[in-house]
């Protein structure tokens, strides 16, 4: 479905409710015609229809509200006393609301203009009242009004006598046709859309999860006897149940973004800086469960971005930018991920501060910190703990969060990295999957299990052999496109006893020093967060798409596997956390260099 | 949350009268005895996928009915006997009894199809002296069920089971400190 097919179908589901609410609105007021609340909110009904109508570019609804407003507008300002026959032309105007707001999906042609110009000459005569008899306006009504209606209702001819200037001789032919029409009226209208628990949707891609795995396991049993095609049909129908249940799960980053202005505003507020906030990509369509898993984490990046980034409008004067600070939060479709920026024009990330800090927090000797580039350095202020802010303030500055974004990300299998220029600014970029069900992974065997690597996270494959790696420190090393990456035998690392992680020195050797020369080395070369390692493996098999289950207890806190699939012969596949093993390699090696 | 589970076992118990129901399998040479309604089912035992970097006792992982269930093996967990690797427990063909709570899910390997037993309630002996090694914890013991030649100590699996989770816990705070 194209987007504007969409936005139409939700600019009618929304229209079908407004006018319902109308018509329950209209009835309670004729109930109690003194009580002003239905009468503020069909004011604020009409006039929200009224907005996304025009929005649309649906005229005549938009125009037509915008009279029914006025004489809401009117009777809130008491200037219009409400009787029978008032209230008659009023269910008749919202009558033919709802007849304008169906015909947007039937294209059926709608004869509104004889009510609508009723209700443009009660107000005309409203407006004739007052200036001819301000000092009695009830009167003025009371005389106009049963004459316009009286007339206009019964006869046509009278309509287009009282109403001769506006709408001309069409609007008297095309009246004459809708008025005898009353029994359409009494339909009733259902919207076309349905609301759904999430907690349902839920349960049903975990279902649509498992017909799937099943699928590949029956085609994977019969692989032998039948031939390829056989399964296709299934495949096909599987595949697209699979994504029109993802296509369900899929909410406008709109949805989150327009949360921050206000967010933006109060956060600019307790700061005492000018903060503007632009969005773009708001169409951006992604999972409602990952929007929800990373609302926390923009949250904490936009007030970062204001508590860190963006200076004090003193500083930015002189600094010579416009006192008014800018974000920008854009969202871009890209396959199957989803990139958010987060950008602002502040003052950037000092990467000589965070060296400071680094050594003074003893994560860094002064060596390394010189060694480390400044792109390096900045990733730093991912490292749990890590604040840079010189004053602790309520926004920022108490030496969580960034790590906890990052935590975020890693459990969707996201990435951060972090583009940023001394005085201009800093971009925060996430590269979030657009849908959680369904996974890219590399399967590889280790020790005959079948483990399953996110592609999101591999760069390459390689074969090399013993001779290529260098034993440096306590870990291995090897070359790929010219650059120094750390390797791991990933043996060595689950062999690891689970309580010592990484202490005992040489033990990422230990397959190393056992392997033969000649034999070939299956490396998977990872990146994550702009840092590359390698991984070793026993045997690369496929490429799969695999529908990734979370671990349950007691292996939910398990760090180096993320969640588990099932494999087509039944045997469980678990999926390897590549933010965590990144975590050990480097963290590792920041304990070795403080030792 | 344990005293509460503790409890409400008892009351289980209590509330049946007289007679209640256990499932009983052998670890080693003795009979162990679970309550009925901690066991969902009890399968053959499917692959086992081994998990890096999870306690010795605990096998890995495997598909039962679509779902991802741990399994673990009571014998090597109670110090009965020398822990066995996974790849053998995937070579022999044993039993796995399916446990399940609002909160847990866990398999417990047994190499012996289990029996049912209704036992008369005041064939529970609650107050039982052990000889306690200090180091282990036996809380999850509940008491002996003492029949006409047979013994069968009644265990509370979920016990067993936070404990498990108490020790990752604990683990987990040593690693980050």
């Amino acid at each position: 479905m194209s987007k504007e097919n969409e936005y139409r179908e939700i600019f009618l589901a929304e229209a079908v409710e407004s006018h319902e609410e109308l018509n329950r609105l209209i009835t309670e007021l004729e109930k109690k015609p003194d009580d002003n609340k239905p009468v503020d909110a069909i004011f604020r009904i009409t006039h929200t229809l009224k907005g996304n109508a025009s929005g649309m570019g649906f005229k005549t609804i938009a125009d037509f509200a915008h009279v029914v407003e006025d004489i809401f507008s009117a009777i809130r300002e008491k200037k219009l006393a409400l009787d029978e026959q008032i209230f008659s032309s009023l269910f008749k105007s919202i009558d033919v609301l709802g007849d304008l707001i169906h015909s947007v999906k039937t294209g059926a042609k709608v004869q509104y203009r004889g009510i609508k110009t009723k209700l443009e000459v009660i107000l005309k005569s409203l407006k004739e009242g007052e200036q001819s008899a301000p000092e009695d306006n009830e009167e003025a009504n009371s005389n106009t009004d049963p004459s316009t209606k009286d007339h206009s209702i019964t006869t046509v001819s009278n309509q287009n006598r009282i109403a001769p200037s506006d709408h001309a001789a069409n609007t008297v032919q095309k009246e004459s046709m809708s008025e005898p029409e009353p029994e359409e009226n009494a339909k009733i209208i259902f919207s076309d859309h349905v609301q759904v628990p999430v907690r349902k949707l839920d349960n049903l891609l975990n279902l649509v999860g498992e017909l799937v795995i099943e699928r590949d396991r029956i085609i994977g049993l019969n692989a032998e006897n039948m031939g390829g095609n056989e399964y296709s049909r299934l495949n096909r129908i599987s595949s697209d149940l699979q994504y029109s249940v993802m296509d369900v799960r899929l909410v406008q980053v709109s949805f989150l973004f327009n949360k921050f202005h206000r967010i933006v505003r109060d956060t600019a507020n307790q700061e005492n800086k000018s903060v503007s906030l632009t969005l773009k990509g708001t169409e951006t369509e992604i999972d409602r469960n990952i929007l929800q898993i990373i609302s926390d984490s923009l949250i904490h990046l936009i007030r970062n971005a204001i508590g860190h980034g963006i200076e004090s409008i003193v500083d930015r004067k002189n600094a010579g930018k416009p006192a008014e600070g800018h974000l920008t939060l854009k969202a871009i479709s890209e396959s199957d991920a989803v990139i958010i920026d987060v950008s602002d024009d502040g003052r950037g990330v000092d990467a000589q501060k965070i060296r400071e800090k680094a050594i003074q927090k003893g994560i860094l000797t002064e060596a390394e910190a010189k060694n480390f580039s400044d792109d390096d350095i900045v990733l730093m202020i991912f490292e749990p703990g890590f604040s840079t802010a010189d004053n602790i303030s309520e926004i920022s500055g108490r030496g969580v969060g960034m790590d906890v974004v990052k935590k975020a990300l890693d459990s969707i299998g996201g990435t951060i990295s972090i583009n940023t220029h001394k005085g201009v600014g800093t971009t925060f970029s996430l590269r979030i999957p657009a849908s959680m069900a369904v996974k890219g992974t590399l399967l590889f065997e280790l020790k005959n299990i079948t483990y399953a690597i996110p592609l999101s996270y591999t760069e390459a494959v390689l074969s090399i052999h013993k001779k290529d790696i260098y034993k440096v420190s306590n870990g291995l090393v090897t070359s790929h496109l010219g650059k120094t990456i750390p390797l791991v035998f990933l043996k060595d690392i689950f062999e690891l006893s689970y309580a010592n992680l990484v202490n005992e020195s040489k033990i990422l050797h230990k397959t190393y020093d056992r392997t033969s020369a000649e034999k070939a080395l299956n490396i998977v070369i990872v990146s994550y967060n702009s840092r590359v390692m390698g991984i070793a493996v026993d045997k690369l098999l496929q490429q799969k798409e695999i529908v990734e289950k979370p671990l349950s207890k007691p292996f939910d806190n398990s760090k180096m596997i993320n969640g588990v699939t099932i494999l087509g012969n039944g045997h469980v596949c678990p999926v390897l956390n590549v933010a965590t093993l990144f975590n050990l390699i480097f963290i590792r090696n920041y304990t070795n260099k403080k030792n | 949350m344990q005293d509460k589970k503790e409890s409400k076992l008892k009351q289980e118990m209590e509330h049946t009268g007289e007679s209640l129901q256990l499932i009983v399998f052998k670890l080693g040479e003795e009979d162990y005895g679970i309550h009925i309604s901690q066991i969902k089912e009890v399968v053959l035992t499917p692959n086992i996928t081994k998990m890096p970097q999870t306690p010795p006792y605990v096998k890995g992982v495997a598909n039962i009915r679509g779902n991802i269930i741990g399994i673990m093996d009571l014998e090597e967990k109670f110090g009965i006997r020398p822990g066995i690797t996974t790849d053998e427990v995937n070579q022999r063909s044993n039993y796995t009894l399916v446990i399940e709570s609002d909160t847990f899910k866990m398999g417990a390997l047994v190499t012996e199809v289990p029996n049912t037993l209704t036992i008369d309630a005041s064939a529970i002996e609650e107050e039982v002296d052990l000889v306690h090694d200090k180091n282990v914890d036996t809380g999850y013991i509940k008491g002996i069920v003492k029949l006409e030649g047979q013994l069968v100590i009644l265990i509370d699996i979920f016990r067993v089971l936070t404990e498990d989770e108490a020790e990752k816990i604990e683990l987990a705070q040593n690693e980050t400190s």
